[in-house]
């Protein structure tokens, strides 16, 4: 039970950002490299505005960064979003520049955030930190609505057949910069709610983002473009590999592993002969779940 | 569609990669003429940004106070003692640039600074190589000792030596060991189990995780089933906070365990202070030191820095190492070498202790050893240890 409740813990951490960066992704065509850093935004209001209860500075904060997040759209994405490549140079660009700037803002020393819950709790057994359980449970809430309404609204639908297929859905009648503007908008407060969120169990600096990169894009890595719901999966079982591993092993040994399994799992996915087992798995999948109809 | 999503994830890893390998710049503040004949000119090499950042400011404060002191009573031979400062971002190939730079173009007569061991060692080599004497603050032991190289700030072995034996009595003979995963928390642990098994108690758990780590909840349950007395952390950075929090979390971390090691610094105090308050640490020099020279430099510090949090032991090792540095040169004059020999005989009295000097077989300084209990102002010293030698020779003295 307590890999259990350390796997949901992680989950919830990686998730909320990885199915942030998915989204964005699904919209843009972008791989956001400031993503992580908006995390960092959301850490360092909960270490500040120490004058709020914790859940009016995590509200606050959502709040403070959406103009921000419309901004580096607009006038940053926008222009070089004909060039992939480009834009994703652009979001390095914004990554450094909000490091920097938490860097002369507030030090480059680590700060810390107090839970607002104390204590322990015991679930089946295992007891852990209250707060830890809690948060979990929040970013879990927050990755299933998130899930729901792109598989349930009509902003999903649009999100989707704009990752699948954004010429197609233009010429439909959708309009392809509202929808970009939102999805970045949308994808940056879930990152901006991860770092918030996990404040309390996390050293709060100007780099912190940069250590939540390489899981959160190994879980990009994994998922399906322009489906959340594979990102989401792809973020549970990266969670419960890598503590999987550090249960079993000690952290340099398990570290090591895990790059080799994912190396290993990415190695094995780019093979043609899996790449069309899964593709026909797709294919079945949908047509299973049409035969109904 | 899919080729295209994996041509970005592979560019981002090359980007990653870029960024890992470090290509951060540096950058020259200050200046001074370059004359062999003129006033004593010392290269100050520190990371003024980066991830320590705040340490190497510290210490450049610190030393900034330490030679205007030594300037506003005259300076050296009636010459005022000028320095240069150079940011090497905790980068060690921007270190070796950076040294090498001073001693050509600026022509310095002295090296001081840098916080972490593989700049030291990157500095070290260059200036080894032109026979110039440098000089760092920060505590930790190179594996290595070389001829132009003297060290300030506290071994492992001064460190750990009047303090382990105390926390075995006060707390019990189980003891644990975590770190974070590169060279010196190894030799850390080392010196700690052999202390340890000499005070008559047990290492019962060892633990390494690499940097960047956070989550601990694996490594806190490995280190609660083990069931130890005392807790030595080397865990450093941001990971030093989320260890210490999830530790405390978890349960680990209690009152009656003890409780020492980096995360107890001055540096960590303003995220740590809950934590830390009540504990018992040992240091070579603190703020709430109560001799007079200190308070002065401690009133100074905070007047001229508007600081208002505990000030990081780098600094008083860098005001008063400096301080034992210029008195050197005034009896030796600006020749690195002569100094450089000067260096290695002197006995110099200051807050560090009585009659401080280099250990010949080690270069590190034989000084006072004292332990502070962690307030949420500050470090007062509780008890003083007395002098605290190291002199187990190292390869290359």
């Amino acid at each position: 039970m307590d890999v259990l409740l350390a796997i949901l813990s992680q989950f919830g951490l990686y998730g909320l950002l990885t199915v942030g960066i998915a989204t964005v992704f699904a919209a843009l065509r972008v791989v956001n490299l400031a993503h992580c850093d908006f995390a960092m935004i959301g850490a360092y209001a909960a270490a500040t505005l120490i004058g709020f209860p914790f859940g009016w500075r995590v509200v606050l904060v959502l709040g403070a960064t959406i103009p921000l997040l419309v901004v580096i759209e607009r006038v940053l994405l926008r222009r070089s979003r004909a060039d992939g490549l480009g834009s994703m140079l652009v979001t390095w660009g914004v990554g450094m520049a909000l490091r920097q700037l938490a860097e002369v803002s507030f030090g480059a020393t680590p700060r810390s955030v107090t839970a607002p819950v104390d204590g322990s709790v015991t679930v089946f057994g295992a007891s852990g930190p209250a707060y830890r359980l809690v948060c979990s449970l929040i970013a879990v809430a927050v990755i299933g609505l998130v899930l729901l309404a792109a598989h349930r609204t009509r902003w999903g639908l649009t999100l989707r057949a704009v990752a699948d297929n954004p010429s197609m859905a233009g010429l439909l009648g959708t309009d392809p910069n509202r929808l970009r503007t939102t999805a970045f908008v949308a994808g940056g407060l879930l990152a901006v709610l991860a770092g918030a969120l996990y404040s309390p169990t996390l050293a709060v600096s100007p780099t912190m983002g940069f250590s939540l990169l390489v899981p959160v894009f190994f879980a990009l890595l994994f998922s399906r473009p322009g489906s959340l719901a594979t990102a989401a999966l792809a973020a549970l079982g990266v969670s419960a590999l890598a503590v999987l591993l550090r249960t079993r092993l000690s952290d340099v040994v398990a570290d090591a592993l895990f790059y080799v399994v994912v190396f290993g799992i990415a190695a094995a996915r780019s093979r043609p002969s899996i790449r069309r087992f899964f593709s026909w798995s797709r294919r079945f999948a949908v047509g299973s779940a049409r035969s109904p109809r | 569609m899919v080729p295209s999503f994996r041509r970005r994830v592979c560019a981002l890893s090359a980007l990653i990669l870029f960024s890992a390998t470090g290509c951060a710049g540096a950058a020259i503040s200050g200046s001074g003429d370059a004359d062999t004949g003129g006033p004593l000119k010392i290269g100050v090499i520190v990371p003024l940004t980066g991830p320590v950042g705040q340490s190497g400011t510290a210490l450049r404060q610190g030393f900034e106070l330490g030679v205007a002191k030594v300037n506003d009573a005259g300076g050296i031979g009636g010459k005022q003692v000028e320095f240069v400062v150079a940011d090497d971002a905790g980068d060690p190939a921007n270190s070796t640039q950076l040294a090498r730079r001073l001693i050509q173009q600026d022509k310095v007569s002295v090296l001081f600074g840098t916080i972490t061991g593989d700049t030291a060692d990157a500095v070290t080599k260059v200036s080894d190589d032109h026979r110039i004497p440098f000089f760092t603050a920060i505590l930790g032991d190179p594996e290595r000792c070389s001829a132009y190289q003297w060290r300030f700030g506290e071994s492992t072995r001064q460190l750990l030596t009047p303090m382990l034996p105390w926390l075995l009595q006060q707390h019990g003979a189980r003891v644990a060991i975590v770190g974070s995963d590169y060279n010196y928390p190894h030799l850390y642990a080392g010196l700690a189990k052999e202390l340890t098994q000499a005070g008559g108690g047990t290492v019962v758990a060892e633990e390494y995780s690499p940097l960047g780590q956070t989550d601990w909840q694996p490594v806190i349950t490995r280190l609660k089933a083990a069931n130890p007395d005392v807790l030595l952390s080397m865990v450093v950075g941001a990971d030093a906070i989320a260890f210490s929090q999830q530790a405390q979390q978890f349960g680990l971390l209690t009152p009656e365990l003890g409780f020492e090691g980096a995360p107890l610094d001055a540096d960590y105090h303003p995220a740590l202070s809950a934590l830390t308050t009540g504990r018992r640490h040992a240091v070579r020099w603190a703020d709430g030191m109560p001799d007079p020279a200190s308070r002065r430099f401690v009133a100074d510090y905070r007047a001229k820095y508007q600081w208002n949090q505990p000030i990081p032991e780098v600094a008083g090792n860098a005001y008063f190492g400096i301080q034992f540095v210029l008195a050197a040169a005034a009896k030796a004059g600006s020749d690195p070498v002569a100094i450089n020999r000067e260096v290695g005989s002197l006995r110099f009295d200051s807050p560090l202790g009585a009659g401080t000097h280099f250990a010949p077989e080690n270069h590190i300084l034989q000084a006072d050893m004292s332990a502070v209990t962690i307030s949420p102002d500050g470090y007062p010293v509780t008890a003083k240890f007395g002098p605290v030698a190291d002199t187990v020779p190292r390869e290359g003295c």
